[in-house]
Order: structure tokens, then sequence, then C-alpha cells
């Protein structure tokens, strides 16, 4: 069986032009994704049955006594952490919240790692974004800024940018230009017509040297800024003012490296300052492919995005002390749910320590780094593959990903609803 | 009238303990106060061990002492708006956040947060302040907006973020983003800092020892004498179309 438009649940992309073949309950062949997407979709070696920590050794127990498990957990705690999200769909991301607000727990999604300081610039100066689409139609200028897409988005440049068609534009490929903007020359660097090469940790000065000069004070700004000469800002400047549509998308290079959020603002500012003289949008390169969704259903549920603290029985945020590095850091949480993600493969090790003194509870379809420090693992269906449910593009644009095959795995929404009602029913409501 | 509060050894020691409750003055009407560690309410004697002398019906002649562990005691001080509270050993964060009158002393380590919003009064700190003292809020277009802050150690990134009115006086090294935002006030750091005054609008930042990747949006403006110091005089950040003045006693661009 060939299932046409699906959608890859793997980066912030979201390419919903994938054509999946399916043979004997398993995918045997995968049309348009890229590498990454393909994996993805081929994936094996998932986990069959719930498995429990017993001493030395995992015991396999059912879904119904894994379930109780962490329930029983959460309702304990004084502090409960329920962790990760951006691998999963919408609908179990709402369930996370709700279990979250009934246990009084800290709910936090992987943006608090990745493009969480891209929000808290936006919270600070706004979002002049714009949805993919308009930029493959209409963008002449494109500017990647500390990020990679040929590595971790690959389709991001054929289906939006460099060798995408544009509606608005007559020669495409002719006409948009591409500013590349890194600390080492990446693939992408390769194919850029200007690369701007900046030395680690002097994108806020060149940006802010870029705004200055933007604004035609070129005369204040040092013959070099962070290893890039006055001359190269200037023409960058020029190109960006002489675009008809600019577009940046910038990564984890700016967002996660020194200045973190003050990076993103001076960036979005850098943008506000040239949609004085032409049209610019700026948007952020999002990784997991539900990121986004995390951020908007936490959003529209609790007032904000990630890192909530519900202790007290009101949302109270304040990343940096509400996040999960942080709180894991400082042995802040007492308990550990972990849905969608992997933070033993990326967390640094003063977490993992304490991962490992606390019952941790994960839902996830395969044995993974977190599997080592977990009491209770319970697979799941892959949101994408069998299972469906709502996934948001990194513009923001939400996608209805398809189930291209049946399996017996409960989906993660599923599993934390049967987890919420034992909460329910403890908790007498 | 002192109250004393001694914090009992904790077994779940390292769940913080929210204690905004901890303001002089709510001891004018007893000592019948609540905490929060995580999600469990408990009552402040379950917390500390607690003594009160003599007796007050002004908050100005109240003065809590707190001693023992507290250095996970988050919001003490919170919303204060008059008398005194000594802190003999560390304190945990949002020490003194949005308080308006008083005075607040600490004698060892701030975490985070320290007279964040600040409004009025005197919080000082023997020891090392951690990110984001008397700085504002996430999103927040306003920080400190009265008062002043003293830290007698260091002070981590962020220190005054978004200052928008009083001082902050740093006797070490700040670190990253000292003033960032700023748009009134004044700050003072006696030691060295990195990227002072990033995107400031308006108000004064000094920094005595070196400013460490000077941001190249400043433009020179002379030299100035300034409490026996001769200090360069800058004014920016351009980029923001700011009119802040930026006095440094060297700098070292990112160059
Ligand atoms: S670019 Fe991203 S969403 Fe598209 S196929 Fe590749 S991994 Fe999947």
């Amino acid at each position: 069986m060939i299932v046409k438009d699906a959608v890859c649940p793997f980066c912030g992309c979201l390419c919903d032009d994938i054509e999946v073949e399916v043979e004997g309950g398993r995918v045997v062949a995968v049309t348009n994704a890229c590498e990454l997407g393909t994996t993805k979709f081929m994936g094996e070696k998932r986990m069959k049955n719930p498995i429990l920590r017993d001493g030395n050794q995992w015991k396999e127990i059912t879904c119904d006594e894994a379930v109780r498990y962490a329930a029983d957990m959460l309702l304990d705690a004084e502090r409960p952490l329920l962790y990760g999200w951006s691998g999963t769909h919408g609908e179990a991301q709402c369930v996370g919240v709700h279990m979250a607000e009934l246990v009084r727990g800290v709910i936090d999604n992987t943006s608090s790692v990745c493009h969480g300081p891209s929000i808290l610039a936006i919270q600070e100066v706004g979002h002049p974004g714009c949805t993919l689409g308009v930029v493959k139609n209409r963008a002449d200028l494109v500017i990647y800024w500390g990020s990679n897409p040929i590595d971790a988005h690959p389709r991001h440049l054929s289906r939006y940018t460099r060798y995408a068609e544009g509606f608005f534009l007559e020669n495409a490929f002719r006409d948009r230009k591409v500013i590349v903007v890194d600390v080492r020359r990446t693939e992408t660097a390769e194919i850029a017509d200007e690369f701007v090469q900046i030395k680690p940790g002097g994108d806020y000065a060149v940006l802010s040297a870029l705004r200055a000069i933007v604004q035609g004070k070129t005369e204040t700004i040092p013959r070099t800024v962070a290893g890039v000469t006055r001359e190269q800002l200037v023409r960058v400047a020029n190109l960006c003012k002489s675009a008809k549509f600019g577009a940046v998308y910038f990564g984890l290079g700016l967002t996660m490296t020194r200045g973190k959020y003050k990076n993103i603002r001076n960036a979005i500012e850098l943008v506000s300052e040239l949609s004085r003289h032409t049209k610019f949008t700026i948007s952020a390169m999002r990784g997991h492919y539900n990121v986004y969704g995390s951020n908007e259903v936490n959003t529209w549920m609790t007032g904000y995005p990630f890192g909530i603290d519900f202790s007290r029985g009101i949302a109270f945020y304040n990343p940096g002390e509400t996040t999960a590095v942080d709180i894991l850091a400082r042995k802040e949480c007492d308990a550990a749910l972990i849905v969608g993600s992997d933070p033993a493969a990326h967390f640094p090790r003063r977490c993992l320590e304490h991962l490992s003194e606390i019952p941790v509870v994960q839902l996830d379809p395969y044995p993974n780094a977190t599997t080592a420090f977990c009491n209770v693992q319970i697979p799941v269906a892959v949101t994408g593959i069998d299972a469906e449910g709502t996934a948001y593009r990194m513009d923001g644009v939400p996608i209805r990903t398809r189930k291209v095959l049946s399996s017996d795995y409960l989906s993660d929404r599923e599993v934390l609803l049967q987890m919420y009602t034992l909460m329910q029913e403890a908790k007498g409501q | 009238m002192k109250v004393t509060l001694v914090m009992k050894p904790a077994t779940k020691s390292f769940i913080p303990i929210e204690a905004e409750s901890i303001v002089p003055k709510n001891f004018l009407a007893g000592t019948d106060l609540s905490v929060w560690r995580g999600n469990r309410e408990l009552r402040l004697d379950e917390v500390f061990s607690i003594s009160v002398e003599g007796d007050a019906d002004r908050v100005e002649d109240v003065e809590v002492v707190l001693s023992g562990d507290t250095s996970r005691l988050k919001r003490v001080g919170e919303y204060m708006d008059g008398g005194k509270i000594t802190i003999l050993g560390g304190i945990g964060m949002h020490c003194g956040n949005f308080m308006s009158d008083g005075t607040i002393e600490v004698h060892g380590n701030a975490d985070g947060w320290l007279g964040r919003e600040m409004a009025g009064g005197t919080i000082i700190c023997r020891g090392d302040a951690a990110d984001y003292c008397a700085s504002g809020y996430r999103g927040g277009r306003k920080g400190m907006t009265g008062g002043t802050v003293e830290v007698f150690g260091r002070a981590g990134d962020f220190l005054a973020e978004s200052i928008a009115a009083g001082t902050v006086i740093v006797h070490g090294d700040a670190g990253d983003m000292a003033g960032a935002e700023m748009h009134g006030g004044t700050l003072v750091v006696h030691g060295n800092c990195s990227r002072p005054a990033a995107n400031m609008k308006s108000g004064s930042c000094y920094v005595f020892g070196t400013a460490q990747g000077m941001l190249p949006t400043f433009r020179k403006v002379g030299t100035i004498q300034h409490e026996g110091r001769t200090l360069i005089q800058f004014t920016g950040d351009i980029a923001n179309r700011g009119k802040g003045n930026l006095f440094v006693k060297d700098y070292k661009y990112l160059d």
C-alpha cells in the first residue's frame, strides 16, 4: 500500500509531501523525504512491552501496571517534573498540561534547551515573522544565521529558499540571494552568495553594528567587529536594504551562544530596523517536529510557552528557575515523567545525576539514553507512523500528521489519558 | 520587635521553599504564617524554630533575622514595605522582589533575581549575587524603578537588566551584559564586566575596571574625572538610538 501526502515527523519543516510504501505492517520505502526523515519512517528496534526496573534487571509489566506506577509516582511527589513533549502530538501535550496542573508539578518542554531564548526575545520585542510559503514565493534575500539547514533541516533549502521556485520571482535561483552567517564555514555556507564568518561569541556585536549601519551611523563602527570587516558589514547592510523581501532564519548558533535571548532580540530589532526600508521577517529554525506545538499548547492552556510551575496551583513561569535543566541541576524535583524526548542524550551530567536519584517514567517507542535512568518505560505508537495527531510546523502552521500503518501500540495521548484518569480518581475528581 | 527564624534541617532538603510570607509587616499580627515546599503548604513553625522578642505596632520596628541553611528559601521579603530583614547566611532566589521600602541585609550570597523589579528600599548583599540581580522579569519592559542594591562581592550576568531608576552598586566584578536594556537609573561596577549597557536607551553606567567585549555601537565622547578616577565617556547604544552614558576606565572590543 502506498500512502500519499504523509507528514514527516522528524524536523520542524514537517514536510507534508512524503510517500510511504507499507507492506506487512512495515514501512518498506519512502519517497520525497530526506535521509533524516527516511530513517525515522523506517525506524525499527522498537520496545515491545512496558518494562520495570527490578534491581539490576528489567522486568516486563502490563501497560496497566506501568500506568498505575506513573500515576502513583506523580501523586506522591512534592515537585514532579513533566518534561519533553516536542516529539509527540498536540493532543497528548494537552493531557500533559492537565496532569501537571492536577498534581501541581512543573511542565517543561525541550524548547528550554533549544529555542527557549528565542521565545524570551519574542516576549520582549515581538516577532515579525511569516509562513514558509510567503518566503518561498516572495523572498529575494534569505539569511541563515547560526543555522546549517543542509545538516539539520535538509529540505528547507529545496522547498522554501535556495532551490525553490517562487511565484513572485521570475528566476528564483538567480534572483534569490543567500547569506550565511556562522562561526565556521558550514556546508550551507558553501552554497551562499555571501558568507560572514564571526568570531565565537561575537554575534551580538555584529547585529548591533548592522543596526547602526542600517541607520547610517557607519562612522562609529570600528574597522572590524568580531572578525568581520566594516566593509563586509556595509555590503551586507546594503544587500538587505536593497532586497524587496528579506527573511532571516536563525538557529541554535545564535540562540544558544553567549548572550542567548539578547542575540535574538538584537536580530529581531535589526529586522525591525530593516523594515523601515523594505520588507523583512525573521523566524527560528525549530528542531523537533512538534516543539513549536508544545509552545502553542502550553501557551493557550497556561499563558506560558514552557517552564511552567504549578506548585502553588497557578502557573508561574521563569526560565532559568522553572526549566528542566535548572531544576534537575539544583535537585529541585522528586520525580520525573519524560514524554517524547531523550534528556539523557543532551543534558549536563549534574542533571543526569539527579535523574538517577529520583523515580523516572518515560513514554518512548524506542530504548534510548534516558532508558538507563528509568524505573518504568512505556513504549507507545510513533506519531506520524502508527498514531496521528496535530503538530505545528516551524512557522506556526498546524499540520495533521497521518497514520501510515496500524499497530497494537497505544498513542501517547491514550496512555497519558489513562494516567490522568487514575490521578483524577485519586484526587476525588 | 525582633523575630528570629532558625531553619530546621529538612528531610526533602533540595525542594525549594517559597516563603513570601516572611516580610516584617506580617509579624505584627503574629507568627501564624505558612510557607510552601513544592506543592505542600507547611506552617512556619514546621520549617523554622521561631522566637520573638519584644513587640511592635509599626512595621519600622520589626526586624526579622533568618539563620540556618536559607540558601533555598525563595521570595523572602517579597513586596516588603518597611522594617528590616537580616539573613545571616545565603538566600535563595527572588529575595526582595517588588520591595518598596525597608532594608534587607544578606550576609552570605544571594541567588538569582535579588531585588527583582524593586521599587524602593535598600538591599545589601555582603557576598556574591547570582544572575539577574536587580533586574526585571521575563518580557517586562521595566526592571528596577527605585531604591538601592549594593553587592560587596561579585554579580552574575544580566545585572540590573532593564533598570529604569534607582542605584545598583557592585564592588567586585559583574558578569555579561550588565545593564542590558537600561533606560534610567545608575549602575556602578567597581570591577570588570563584559558588554556593559547593551542596547541602553538612557541612564548612567560606570565600570571602574575593564569593559570586556565592548560593544561597537557606543560613540566615544571624551574623558571625565569621577571620584578621583579618569574615565572614558561613551554615549549610546546608538544601535537603539540610545542617549545613555557609559563611563569605563578601560575597554576592549572583540575585534
Ligand atoms: S526536511 Fe525535516 S521534515 Fe522534511 S523530510 Fe527531512 S527530516 Fe523530514
